[in-house]
This record gives structure tokens, sequence and C-alpha cells, in this order.
């Protein structure tokens, strides 16, 4: 199959009109008692259908659900492992949003599995296949508070563990993509050893599922080529134009399957569809572009849903070109 | 005197302007009706401050929503954006430049004067810095981050040369996000020697909570005679990193948790004030909240001030101050 294209994530969860922002009135509403949790529930189901229908309609070849359900990166996850506290607010990366932090307070343990029901609804909705994100063992470890593990890795192992466990679940489920995120090593690129380690726990023997180790919020710079060891099938990183990892695609060959965020999702200006073509040419001559998936840099929740709307039609507008001049 | 005492810029807005607000945007009141409330609220502030006895008074941002979209609502060259999540159930909108920022009028040198007429105590003027109105605002004029920053640094510069016209003798330029990106900490003090240049008002900078260790000292290298920082929520632990490297500017102390309902006993802030003084000259220290208050109810915010104020005098007297 020639080039793809896919988000990064989640989908901005409401829109400008009064029907888009029934989720936002809905959990106000929830908050007040005045619907109950099965009411919540029909809702985010209903806006998690309507955003894997837009992204289908746009033309994306491999979706994911929106995350809608998610209140942040890493509550969603955390709050459905046993051993967590959620707590205040922090600053997410370098962005200006916030998580509510996860706290350590005694052992983590799996209870039952933690996306595979939001996976089933999503692939009985979509023609097209669904891609499960999970926040990643060392990243859910980096951003909580640690107040129970005497070590760092302890916790972080017990997170691989939980977090293996999660994908061989939605593996079981039929899921075809499972997706990784990991920003926080690359802000903590003398972990990288142990990200090895915990890698080891995550993916053995998860052989049917197309792996994706997701790295944004900054560049692949000390970590290349080296992390490309890693088992995983295809590796996400940032590709807007003038990134530090055009630079760093030049050290070596990349020797795996990319997705490639070349459409910025921080910003809302609108790239010119020439320069992503050229962009994608010139990533031609680094890698293969037969498997690559092209998708933006970020989760799009950093931008208003029209304009969220507008970067994948972009996006899908790039592939198109890309295809028709036959490029793969 | 020794440790005048301060406030970080925004106070809670009384029940009746927020109503006020909410039919003003539904059109049910008028701009002119508006304003009387968000002046009378402004009165209201300035007496209760004045009452309690705080140094350097502020207007308390009646009139503002939020800190960025309100410069950016009143420069030229900025629209604002559809909605974006911040966190939870909670979105915003943010500026978006889509032309050259220019600045038509003033835009907050009448508010500082309203105040400062209530009182003779000095008024702080209030400006949001160029880094952060940068950083949290969409770009798609100006070709990179550095530009829009540099370009905003003079608009502030203005602002703040007019503001020390009216008569300023402080002038604050906030720059809350400074700290989020060490990487670019050298734009932000270039911006900052821009706004601050040439001014001979008092100037003074507050930063939010971020990765300090990362940025200190080098944080120091703003152009401004003060830094004010938010210490307790973090348990003073950054009074550590002072050991490092001595802070050499004027300190904004920050010593009430803004983020808590709780009100702070007077021992607790005595012992942030002196925990401050084994490290830090007396003269050199400003106390003050740990950010803007606007999120506390009236009530609270000025049950936590009156602590904060009644327990810099106490520590005064024990300096002889």
């Amino acid at each position: 199959m020639a080039l793809e294209t896919t988000i990064a994530g989640a989908y901005p969860k409401i829109g400008d009109t009064t029907e888009e922002q029934k989720l936002r009135r809905a959990l106000h509403q929830f908050d007040k008692d005045e619907i109950s949790e099965e009411d919540l529930e029909q809702v985010k189901n209903e806006v998690t259908e309507e955003v894997i229908r837009q992204q289908i309609e746009v033309g994306l070849d491999v979706v994911t659900d929106g995350l809608i359900r998610w209140s942040d990166p890493l509550t969603y996850i955390a709050s459905k492992v046993s051993g967590f506290e959620i707590t205040g607010l922090i600053r997410y990366f370098d962005t200006n949003t916030f998580y509510r932090q996860p706290v350590v307070e005694s052992r983590l343990e799996f209870i039952k599995s933690i996306l595979v029901s939001d996976y089933q609804f999503a692939q009985e909705r979509s023609t097209k296949p669904v891609r499960a994100i999970l926040t990643g063992p060392y990243t859910l470890a980096k951003l909580s508070r640690n107040k129970f593990y005497r070590e760092f890795k302890q916790l972080a192992f017990d997170l691989a563990h939980i977090i293996h466990k999660e994908a061989e679940a939605l593996q079981e489920a039929g899921c075809k993509y499972i997706q990784f995120d990991e920003s926080a090593i690359l802000n903590h690129k003398h972990d990288l050893n142990l990200f090895f380690q915990v890698y080891e726990i995550v993916t053995a023997q998860l052989s049917k599922a197309e792996k994706t180790l997701q790295l944004n919020f900054g560049s692949l710079e000390g970590i290349y080529p080296k992390i490309l060891n890693l088992n995983v099938e295809r590796i996400g990183l940032e590709l807007t134009k003038g990134h530090k990892n055009w630079d760093v695609l030049k050290s070596a060959p990349f020797t795996k399957k990319m997705m490639a965020g070349i459409v910025d999702a921080r910003n809302t200006k609108m790239e010119s569809e020439n320069d992503l073509v050229k962009a994608v040419h010139d990533l031609g001559e680094h890698i293969s572009l037969e498997q690559t998936w092209l998708s933006t840099s970020h989760s799009l929740e950093f931008l208003p849903r029209p304009n969220a709307r507008k970067k994948i039609e972009l996006l899908t507008n790039v592939a198109k070109q890309l295809r028709g001049a036959s490029v793969s | 005197m020794i440790l005048p005492t301060t406030t970080v810029g925004s106070f809670p807005k009384p029940e009746y302007l927020t109503k006020a607000r909410f039919q003003f945007s539904k059109g049910q009141i008028s701009k002119t009706e508006l304003e009387q409330l968000e002046k009378k609220a402004t009165k209201e502030w300035i007496d209760f401050q004045e009452e309690i006895g705080i140094d350097i008074l502020v207007d308390g941002e009646m009139y503002r929503g939020d800190m960025v979209t309100y410069f950016a609502e009143n420069f030229k060259g900025f629209e604002i954006s559809g909605l974006v999540r911040s966190y939870g159930n909670r979105y915003y909108r943010k500026p978006v430049a889509v032309a050259e920022i220019e600045r038509a009028n003033p835009v907050t040198v009448d508010w500082y004067k309203f105040a400062q007429n209530l009182t003779k105590k000095p008024v702080k003027g209030m400006l949001t810095g160029p880094y952060t109105i940068m950083d949290w605002s969409f770009d798609e004029f100006y070709p990179s981050r550095r530009d829009l920053c540099l370009r905003l640094a003079e608009v502030i510069h203005d602002e703040a040369k007019d503001l020390e016209r009216a008569g300023a003798e402080y002038i604050q330029i906030d720059e809350p996000a400074v700290s989020v990106r060490p990487e670019e900490l050298e734009l932000a003090i270039e911006a900052m020697g821009i706004v601050t240049s040439g001014l001979k008002a008092y100037t003074l900078t507050h930063i939010c909570y971020g990765d300090f260790p990362k940025i200190y000292p080098k944080m120091l290298d703003i152009p401004v005679n003060q830094i004010d920082l938010e210490l307790s929520n973090n348990e003073f632990d950054l009074l550590d990193l002072f050991k490092k490297a001595p802070f050499t500017s004027d300190i904004g102390l920050g010593v009430l948790d803004v983020h808590s309902h709780r009100t702070e006993t007077k021992e607790e802030v005595k012992a942030r004030i002196q925990k401050a003084l084994k490290m830090i000259p007396k003269e050199k220290i400003y106390v003050s909240p740990d950010c803007g208050l606007k999120t506390r109810e009236v009530e609270e915010a000025k049950a936590k001030l009156r602590v904060m104020v009644e327990a810099t005098k106490e520590v005064r007297e024990t300096l002889g101050g």
C-alpha cells in the first residue's frame, strides 16, 4: 500500500455550533447531577461516532476514536489502574494545557482492560482501521508522582507490565494498530537504556498488531539512530517545516516505517499544499515512502475544531496529489 | 520601609460584575453600564487595599477577562480563535496574529489613571509580557515565534512608556509562560529588554511555577528590578536554589497559595517570610500572594490579604523596620 494518512491521536471534542458542543454541556450537567452517567455515556458515544465519521469523510486511511472519553492524556488510563490517585493540575509539556497528576499511592495493578470496549465501539462504527492510542508506560511513570516505589525503575516496570497486558487485550480484540505515546523520553534522553528495558516488557510476544512509538514534543537528536533498535514497527515524529528532526534524519538511514507529522497541529496557520508535497519528496530521499503514514504533528486538540478539520483536509489533499504523481 | 506589601494583579470580581459581564456579552446592557460597574468594583478594591494597609496597590483588573486575550482584543492585528481545551471541560479562545501587531491607542492608561486618582499610595501599571502573549497565541502572520515576540515587545514598550508618562512609579510586566521552554529564555530576556528600555519606573515581572531549576540563575538576567515568584505553592522549595546562586534582583515573595480555599495562618506567613530572610537581604524583599487572586471568592481573597499584611507588619517590627 502506498502513502496513507492519519491523525496523531485526539480530535477536538467540541466545535463552534450548539450541536457540536453537546459534550461540553453534558459534562456540565453531569457535574451538577442533572443527568445520569448513562446519559453522559450516550453523548460520548455520539460524539465519538461523529468524529470517526468526520475523519472518514475527509479521507483519512487510519482513524482513531478521537480520544473523546479522555479528560487528559494521563488520567483516562491512570484512573483505570489500581494504585493511582488523581490529584491537581499540572502543565502538559510546553503547552498551555493541563492534566491532573496521577499519584502512585500503592502497588500498581491491572484491574481490567482499559481501552478494549472503546476500541470495539469505534471499530464497529468505522470502515477504516481504528488505531488504539495508549500513553506509554515511561511517560505515565514520568508525569506521575511516585509516593510508593523505592525506585523509579520499579514503577516504570510495573507500568510496562500493565500496558503490555492492555496491548495484548487490544490485539486479541482484533486491533491491528496500537500506538504508544512516549513524549517524556525526549526530555529525559539519558534514560534510554531504561526505556529499552521497559519496551522489552511492553512488546514481548506482541506480534499480530503493528506497534507505533509516537515521539513528539521534541526531537530525536541524541537518541537517533539508536531508537530504531526498539521492537516496534513504526515510529512517529514531528516533521513540520524547519523542525530539528529533518537534520536528525540525515545522520543515519531510517529503517522503520514512519508516521511523519508534517502538518503542524499547534498553530492555526495553514501550510501550503505545495510546500508539504515538496517536504514529502524530500522525505523520500531518506526513507521508503511505500508504507509511510502522513499525519499531524500532535493531537488535534490544540486547535479549534474547524481549524483541525482544515488541517486534515490539507493532509489528505497532499496525499492525493502525491499518489496521483505516483511518487510512492 | 522594608518588606513592602503588594499583590500580583487580579482580584476576584464581585457577583454583580460577573452578572453584568454576562449580560453585556448577551447584549442586554450597554458598554457604559458595564463600565460603571467596573469602576464601582475597582473603587471597592482600592478602598479595601487602603483599609488593610497594602503599600503598593493594583486596580484589580475588574475590566479584564483573560490576561492575554485582553491585550490581543485591544491591539490591531489579532483575531480571536474558536474554542480550544485548556483542561477537563474548560475551554478558552486564543488570540491569532493575522497581521502586523499595532497599538492604535493606549490600552491600560485610562484605567491606571482612574485607580491612581482614588488613592495617594502608588498603583502599579499592569501589563502582560511579549513572550507570554506570543506563547499563548496562534501565529498566522509572522515567520517565527521570535518575530512575533519582538514585535509585541515594541508595542508593549509603547504602552509602558505611556503608563510612565501618566505617572506610574511601578510597572509590572507579567511573564508566566517564561519558565516553560528553557531554550527560549534568551528570547524572553531580549524581549523584556525592549519593553523596559529607557523606563525610569521601577519594573517587575511575575513568573509562575515551572521548571525553575532549568532557568535559574539565568532568569536573573531578565532586565527588571524585581522578579515576583510563586513560592507557597511548592513549599518554598525554590529557596534552596538560591543557595547555589544568590538571588540578585529584588524578589516578590509569594506567601499565599492562591489555589487553595484555606486561609493561611499568620504564623505560616511569618515563617515563610523568615525563611526567605535567611537567604535574601531584607531590603530586597517585597511580600505578595503567589499569583493573581481572581479565582478565589471575594471574601477568601480578602481574608488571605489581611493575614498577609498583618504577618508582614509583625515581622517588620522584629526587624526594627
